[in-house]
């Protein structure tokens, strides 16, 4: 039993839509953000545990709101998706405190893996503070 | 364990900042106005002074013999400049953010209609756009340092190290493909899991992966190597195809701001980083080279992170 609560931020709605339907369907509390600013909005009302957050979004991009998220909200663990790998970006990720950085496609399994690892991470970290 | 009795070759190299920004305030005068170069020039004297403070109080007193293991002083060297660094970075951004809105107001006001049809108006709209561009540039710089400088207790949790390797090879073939760089994985396939930091292992990878496909920079290979060391530990070997290291670099790569590229295309931090990282983690790092074979990464890493703390 997954409990843990994710957040999804990604412009494209298709995605967004059709990753929060099959999170939902594997009983995972999911919410969704278009926007790296609507992330941020929702992130100050409401605490998640894990945030899949995709890299290059118009406005603030992925990178800039990993390192508003790792300021406001530090214990969130953010793992970048990403369309087209950019090494640059995927090492400036893990350097500002991303969890994992992974290429779309991604199998859905493999994403819950990653998230339940966030997540135990989260615990670790949050049993020492 | 190597005696030391004086490093002060290690002396200069916190320096390099100060006299990075020292120098720059020559072209800052010549093509911003003195007002800049009188900047840089404060922030050099500023950035002169911390450091001094910072290594005064690391003198060792009279007679006190300097008993040093190569890899502690490593993490000495990386905390002071990590500090001073983060201080300069911090003290830096906030006339960066004044300089970036006054040019903005001063474009604003070239919109205005009072300059309406005058001729040098696109040019200082220009010089305003420049303005605005390197103090982004510059932002990124000191964004860079205070990423450097904030530490990172490691989190520990199991991590199966050939997967891990595998999706970090992975971004990395997109662009080492375009280059026509072949990855090849050398995995050991019954290599016991680690109890470590995934992240920061990630962070490491993805650098040491990087670094070697920009070495190869095209038509060659990349192989990495994954191998059990003993009962307690684990390897990982990046081996490329390019260059080399001089023998002359090879003492100094892990060292911040040691780098080989060209100007502006490197911090100098990435190995430095790594370096922390893998230390903090209880293994080790190093770097072997000969001339005309390439470079090879060995990456050491215990079974159980932490066994022991180097560095403290």
């Amino acid at each position: 039993m997954d409990n843990f609560k994710v957040m999804v931020v990604d412009d494209e709605q298709d995605f967004l839509e059709t990753i929060i339907k099959r999170l939902k369907a594997r009983k995972i509390e999911v919410a969704g953000a278009e926007s790296g600013q609507r992330a941020l909005d929702l992130l100050a009302s409401q605490d998640f545990d894990v945030m899949i957050l995709d890299v290059k979004m118009p406005g603030m991009d992925g990178i800039e709101t990993l390192r508003e998220v790792k300021k406001r909200k530090p214990l969130t663990e953010v793992i970048m998706l990403t369309g087209h790998a950019s090494v640059e970006s995927g090492i400036q990720g893990m350097q500002l405190g991303a969890f994992d950085y992974v290429m779309k496609p991604v199998a859905l399994d493999e994403l819950l893996e990653k998230m339940r690892q966030a997540y135990e991470r989260k615990l670790i970290q949050e049993g020492k503070g | 364990m190597t005696l030391r009795p004086s490093f002060s070759a290690h002396r200069v190299y916190p320096y390099i900042p100060a006299l990075l920004i020292l120098a720059a305030a020559v072209p800052l005068g010549l093509k911003c106005g003195a007002l800049w170069a009188l900047g840089a020039l404060a922030l050099a004297g500023i950035s002169v002074l911390t450091l001094c403070g910072l290594l005064r109080r690391q003198e060792p007193g009279p007679g006190q013999d300097w008993l040093l293991d190569e890899g502690l002083l490593q993490a000495q060297k990386v905390a002071a400049i990590g500090q001073l660094s983060a201080g300069v970075a911090h003290e830096i951004n906030n006339p960066l953010a004044i300089i970036r809105q006054e040019a903005q107001w001063m474009q604003t006001l070239l919109q205005t209609d009072h300059f309406h049809g005058l001729e040098e108006v696109k040019e200082l709209q220009d010089s305003l756009r420049e303005i605005i561009q390197q103090v982004d540039r510059t932002k990124e710089i000191t964004h860079n340092l205070l990423d450097f400088a904030r530490k990172r207790q490691p989190v520990l949790q199991t991590v199966a190290i050939n997967k891990l390797i595998e999706d970090m090879a992975r971004l990395v073939e997109n662009e080492a493909r375009r280059k026509q760089i072949r990855i090849i994985r050398q995995f050991a396939p019954e290599l016991p899991p680690i109890f470590s930091d995934a992240p920061q292992l990630r962070q490491v990878l993805l650098n040491i992966l990087n670094n070697a496909v920009y070495a190869v920079r095209k038509d060659g290979a990349v192989t990495i190597t994954t191998r059990p060391a003993g009962q307690e530990a684990v390897e990982i070997l990046v081996h490329d195809t390019g260059p080399g290291i001089a023998p002359e670099d090879l003492p100094r790569i892990f060292d911040p701001f040691f780098t080989t590229k060209p100007p502006g295309q490197g911090t100098g931090l990435g190995l430095s980083i790594c370096h922390g990282i893998v230390e903090k983690l209880g293994g080790r790092i190093t770097a072997a080279s000969q001339a005309g074979q390439g470079a090879t990464f060995t990456i050491r890493l215990p079974l159980k992170a932490g066994q022991k703390t180097p560095g403290k």
